[in-house]
């Protein structure tokens, strides 16, 4: 890894190319859409629909902030005693079906970005071909089917909590790719099995102002259903480089060969990470119970984590209670000697010490928590539910868990209790 | 409340139940008399209602035919195929429809259309009430 050159200097900056080219495409398919669709017998080509959900949170912990999704820069908590910003979102969708083989999709997304703003952004955009009614590919944005409600995640309503439990569902940090990629369903009996294979790249903000890239992301997921039963498993791997983390590695190359050693074992550049979840349902309707597990290694400074849910509910009449567990924990070590400080100059003893405690400051949070909560979904009328939710967390000792904006009086290892409410709708 | 007062009650709330759910008429899942499809399960009627699959068993295209939302015919249908509510179906398209996996069955409005529909589409499946059977449909099951 020494040698390699820094894949950041020869930037190739597909995105903003691609993202014309999605445009450029979908404006064509939506306007053969409806040069067809005025041929057609008065069927119109397009489906529109929306959802969203309006949620408050309230935390017990006032030194840090609980955060819903990675990308987000605040929560409730420190910055908001009560937050808005958790779980609300808003979104759009027009599906255009240009020929009963080709069709297009465009989702927007209004919710808390990675800059604290709610400018739309692109969830879902991409052209599907359906090649056989067994095997369909689509080119352009997709979401990543890392767990079972992974492509589900902001679509509340869809969901039987106000979100899927934070500790699996913050494993993978990277969850939309730009590419391709190919379905296959095959049917044996009354089993059903669908394949995924995707290839792409995803670049996307952090709230440190800085952004992560997602280079080579392969991903292979399967799916199988029968009747009530739903088991589904998942790899995903990718060149990570969350360029937050560059200045601290470039430093440590400045120190000599242990330095350049540190940065090469801990350094996030370009970095092949791994991801691998499984997870099985049975929702006969009257209850469901649902357990997913997953680990992520990010060979690296993030270090290796593994989490797991298990969850379940009854409903009665239009309401239905829940109850989940759900865990995080770090596999590698969470602290590292560093540079030997004796063995260098003097002068930069200082700079030396300074760099082992931001490497240790970056290794101790990685996240370690569990957490019980319950719940109750409430179908109140037609397209609206509400939701009741308190989580009990448990931080590991030493561990910030997957909380953010630690201040000077947080404690790790402590507890937090969270209350939200959620009203989720789809139109 | 004594217990001599509560049982003629509670006899009667029963009674009143039952009279209230016979009342309604059951759901059939039909084809047109002229498909080759004669028989299917309930986890095979439920694949096509729930966009799991496109086909009959027998490999011949599947076109389901929901009724209106919020009809009686649909909910029953839906809580007897898939033991899901109102609500949990909206929950589930949903989900298919926001990742771009698929659309809901069209629906029309009541079991006379349901038939029209089935007449017109030799592929069509559909559920209607059992007093609308006639001679242009074949029951594959009541669910």
């Amino acid at each position: 890894m020494t040698n390699k050159s820094d894949p950041a200097s020869g930037v190739r900056r597909p995105t903003s190319v691609r993202r014309r080219l999605i445009a450029a495409v979908l404006v064509t398919a939506v306007s053969n859409a409806f040069a067809t669709g005025t041929e057609d017998s008065g069927t119109s080509p397009f489906s529109f629909g929306g959802f969203g959900t309006l949620g408050a949170v309230h935390s017990s912990e006032n030194q840090a902030d609980f955060t819903s999704s990675i990308f987000s820069p605040n929560g409730a908590g420190h910055t908001h005693a009560w937050s808005t910003d958790v779980d609300s979102a808003i979104g759009a969708q027009i599906i255009a079906d240009v020929t009963p083989r080709l069709s297009a999709m465009l989702q927007v997304i209004s919710e808390q970005n990675y800059d604290n703003t709610y400018t739309p952004h692109v969830e879902w955009a991409n052209i599907k071909y359906q090649f056989t009614s067994e095997l369909s590919v689509r080119v352009g944005r997709t979401v990543l089917p890392s767990f079972l409600y992974s492509d589900t995640r902001k679509i509340g309503y869809a969901n039987p909590w106000v979100r899927p439990p934070v500790e699996a569902y913050s494993l993978v940090p990277i969850d939309t790719s730009d590419g391709v990629d190919a379905s296959y369903d095959l049917h044996v009996g009354e089993f059903l099995n669908t394949l995924i294979v995707a290839y792409g790249h995803e670049t996307s903000g952090t709230p440190a102002g800085s952004n992560n890239e997602a280079r080579r992301l392969f991903v292979i997921a399967d799916t199988i259903e029968r009747g009530a039963a739903t088991v589904h498993v998942a790899y995903q791997q990718t060149y990570l480089t969350v360029n937050a983390l560059g200045a601290l590695f470039d430093a440590f190359r400045q120190l000599g060969p242990q330095g350049a050693a540190l940065a090469d074992q801990y350094g996030v550049n370009n970095r092949l990470i791994r991801f691998m979840g499984i997870g099985a349902m049975y929702n006969p309707g009257r209850w469901f119970v649902v357990g997913e597990w997953g680990v992520t290694d990010y060979q690296s400074v993030l270090g290796k984590n593994t989490a797991w849910y298990v969850s379940g509910g009854y409903r009665l009449g239009q309401f239905t209670p829940y109850l989940t567990f759900g865990a995080v924990r770090s596999d590698d070590s969470t602290f590292s000697p560093g540079l030997t400080v004796a063995a260098l100059p003097p002068n930069l003893a200082e700079a030396a010490i300074g760099l082992n405690g931001a490497l240790n400051s970056v290794l101790s949070s990685s996240p370690d928590q569990k957490t019980i909560s319950e719940g109750v979904r409430w179908d109140v009328v037609k397209n609206v539910d509400l939701k009741l939710q308190c989580n009990h967390i448990q931080l590991g000792a030493g561990s910030p868990g997957t909380l953010i904006n630690l201040q000077p009086g947080f404690k790790p290892g402590s507890t937090v209790n969270l209350f939200s409410a959620a009203i989720d709708f789809v139109f | 409340m004594t217990p001599a007062k509560s049982v003629p009650l509670l006899t009667i709330g029963v009674a009143l139940f039952i009279a209230s759910s016979t009342a309604l008429a059951d759901v059939v899942a039909v084809v047109s008399s002229r498909s080759k499809v004669t028989t299917l399960s309930t986890n095979q009627l439920a694949d096509i209602f729930l966009g799991r699959t496109t086909r009959f068993p027998n490999g011949e295209l599947a076109v389901p035919i929901d009724q209106a939302e919020g009809s009686v015919a649909r909910d029953r249908f839906y809580e007897r195929v898939a033991g899901k509510t109102a609500a949990q179906m909206k929950a589930y398209w949903s989900k298919l429809i926001f990742t771009g996996r698929g659309q809901p069955p069209r629906a029309v409005s009541t079991s006379g259309e349901a038939k029209q529909a089935l007449g017109q589409n030799v592929n069509a499946v559909g559920y209607i009430e059992q007093n609308f059977v006639d001679a242009s449909v074949r029951v594959l099951l009541t669910p």
